[in-house]
């Protein structure tokens, strides 16, 4: 197996590796490294094909911890890596030549924590306004230093003689929300893009150290508020793992029920969205039509539209009410129906093709360096799904058939998204007639976790979310870190959308799903 | 927030004007969070504004007779925000589409760094609609609102009570 190699070379690397049960702390093998040595362990990692997953920091007042989670596709076995600097002196190399997905959370790292990744070519505001005063994520008042804040006002965009800046954005009908990207144009085609983020930065994860756990989590489906169910999911079983929490087999079969409907709205708004982008009106209100009948079923059993609150740490809120099984099966049906209809309206469609056949092409060796899941990875001929590498809730019991294709454009991306709304209408009929009976809730839920840290990872509609909480025992968290599978899919683009056509940029940001808010987080 | 009226007045005219204005609102096309896709759900198959004048979303500023704030602001959204409503052309009308930017919403707490406590505090605003997220009703209904403020009259009778 690829995780057994690595771990020769690493340890032949000086890493002090340590195997931990990956039950009580969701991945496999836990390294410390000195900070000299990360991008030799960033180079083994490459060599067998990892995928960055993520780059985070903890502040432990005397010492910063950055963590690096890499996983594989073949292989899921999670490797977290540490590296602990001190705050008087947070200078690390930058694994960004290795990894440019890495770059993306590295930048962030750096106006978080004031952590300075040395060799990283652009340290400049990524999230947050520049009146900034202080670190915002560092425990305690600790003010930007003058030389930093200089490296963070960064390089301002130069005007070359034959090439131009464009602005894209915030207030842009086909960036979903408030993305800005400046495009350095050169006639028709981009240049180079600098992406500006942060416009809808809402301190998810510095509010989730503020507030306990239980105030914090209705918020947690505001991050991505398309497919909200998932990021609760993420929550709620990272404290379940953590805290040893058995959920009872009900209430998994209801939480599977329960996000593949979510799933499937979620495909059927970005099908409207995107095709709208592309100019084509009469899908987006075949979508929305379908998508409201979805919401209706989930309204009568969450109570709400859009963000639920649904589940519970051990289980879920509400045991199903009165005909809720029984109108998922008409939606089945209905829906079924409905796929005909895009099939005959879109699929075929010469203008949709021309549009998007070969356009926005991303490789699966790009894929894996700036860590791009979901959708989107497996229309570039990756089976990866963490429902099948790393089942939660129902998916236990049975896992979904994954959709791949090997095309790589934006055409296929399309196609996978429509083969993800088959099989989870194969996976749902397949659900409701294998709802056990038994209690919705475990009986006995542990008021705080324990000291210590914990990930977890489900597959939302745009791929890997990730969630890592450092526990000090007390009923906040002491750190949480969101992993937005948005945040890494977009990094890709900087990348993707090099040499391409304008009007093309629009087809391919929009094939890529993006939601600004869980981005930003 | 105070917005000056029109320095010359016509009467009669000005009744009518607002007759033909209240029937055609026209909305900017600016979705900022979750309160976004109910706007879009509002504009939908189900839902459809457009029965009420109101379905042309305009993505220029400068062709839009009001402007729908649906999410939350942030420091850093909100010079563009207040930029999007001086490309208006007058008259113009706000409203504050979710607890987001009426308030904050659940995105306050102390010491936050990063988000302007509601939309009041750098455009004015004409109607309010609480929730998180609103209903698309809800929108509808604040339609409703802004077209009796401009003529005066309430277009469609008030539901019943029947609680």
């Amino acid at each position: 197996m690829v995780a057994e190699r690595v771990v020769k070379d690493l340890q032949a690397l000086g890493v002090d590796l340590e195997e931990v049960p990956y039950e009580r702390r969701g991945y496999c093998f836990d390294g410390r490294v000195q900070r000299e040595g990360i991008l030799g362990v960033a180079e083994a990692f490459d060599q067998h094909g990892y995928f960055i997953e993520d780059v985070l920091c903890v502040d432990f007042v005397n010492e910063l911890e950055l963590v690096y989670h890499f996983n594989h596709w073949e292989d899921p076995r999670r490797f977290s890596i540490r590296v602990r600097v001190k705050p008087s002196d947070p200078e690390v190399p930058s694994i960004s030549s290795v990894y440019p997905g890495a770059g993306w959370h590295e930048r962030e790292i750096h106006e978080f924590f004031g952590v300075r990744f040395k060799g990283h070519p652009n340290l400049a505001f990524l999230f947050l306004h520049p009146e900034i005063e202080a670190y915002p994520l560092r425990k305690g008042h600790v003010p930007i230093p003058e030389e930093d804040r200089k490296v963070l006002e960064g390089r301002q965009p130069e005007g070359e003689e034959e090439s131009f800046w464009i602005n894209m954005g915030p207030q842009h009908p086909s960036t979903h929300g408030v993305l800005r990207l400046l495009l350095k144009m050169r006639g028709e085609f981009i240049e180079e893009i600098e992406p500006i983020l942060g416009y809808m930065h809402r301190m998810q994860e510095k509010m989730a150290e503020v507030r306990t756990y239980i105030q914090y989590y209705p918020n947690t489906a505001r991050l991505d508020y398309v497919g909200p169910l998932a990021f609760s999911m993420c929550f709620v079983g990272a404290l379940e793992r953590c805290c040893g929490v058995e959920v009872p087999e009900r209430a998994q079969m209801i939480r599977l029920i329960t996000l593949e409907l979510n799933r499937i709205a979620s495909h059927l708004l970005w099908l409207g969205t995107y095709l709208l982008d592309l100019g084509a009106a009469t899908p987006y209100f075949f979508a929305f039509d379908d998508r409201e009948a979805i919401l209706d079923i989930l309204e009568g059993l969450t109570g709400s539209r859009l963000t639920y609150c649904y589940y519970r740490i051990g289980g879920v809120y509400e045991d199903l009410n009165d005909g809720f099984l029984q109108k998922v099966e008409e939606f089945i049906g209905r829906m079924r129906k409905r796929l005909k209809d895009y099939d005959e309206l879109v699929t075929g469609n010469a203008i949709f093709i021309g549009r998007t056949r070969g356009v926005g092409v991303l490789p699966k060796e790009m894929a894996r360096r700036f860590g791009v899941t979901g959708p989107n990875l497996r229309a570039s001929g990756v089976g990866y799904d963490v429902r099948i590498s790393e089942p939660y809730a129902g998916y236990r019991i049975f896992g979904p058939e994954i959709a791949v294709r090997g095309g790589c454009d934006c055409y296929d991306r399309y196609l996978v998204r429509l083969d993800e709304i088959r099989r989870s209408l194969d996976l749902l009929e397949k659900a409701i007639r294998r709802v056990p009976e038994g209690p919705s809730r475990a009986e006995r839920i542990p008021k705080k976790p324990p000291e210590g840290d914990v990930y977890f990872a489900t597959e939302s509609p745009r791929g890997e979310v990730g969630i890592y909480i450092v526990s000090d025992g007390s009923d906040r968290p002491y750190r949480l870190k969101w992993r937005s599978p948005s945040f890494s899919n977009f990094v890709s683009f900087t990348e993707l959308g090099r040499g391409m056509l304008i009007a093309d940029a629009v087809a391919t940001l929009g094939s890529l799903d993006l939601v600004v808010p869980e981005m930003d987080r | 927030m105070e917005v000056r009226g029109p320095l010359i007045r016509f009467g009669l005219l000005e009744e009518l004007l607002n007759l033909a204005r209240a029937n055609s609102l026209w909305p900017m096309t600016f979705g900022l969070a979750c309160c976004a896709i109910e706007m879009m759900a509002t504009t939908a198959a189900r839902f459809d504004l457009a029965r009420f004048g109101a379905e042309v979303f305009r993505p220029s500023p400068r062709q839009c007779d009001f402007m729908i704030v649906s999410g939350t602001i942030t420091r850093k959204i909100a010079p563009v925000v207040r930029t999007l409503y001086e490309q208006m052309a007058s008259p113009k009308w706000v409203v504050a589409f979710g607890n987001c930017a009426i308030s904050g919403g659940p995105f306050v707490f102390e010491n936050q760094y990063n988000i302007i406590e509601g939309v009041d505090k750098i455009i004015p605003v004409d109607v309010y609609v609480p929730g998180c997220p609103p209903r698309p009703e809800a929108l509808i209904e604040a339609l409703l609102k802004l077209q009796e403020k401009l003529t005066g009259v309430r277009r469609f009778p008030v539901p019943e009570r029947r609680w």
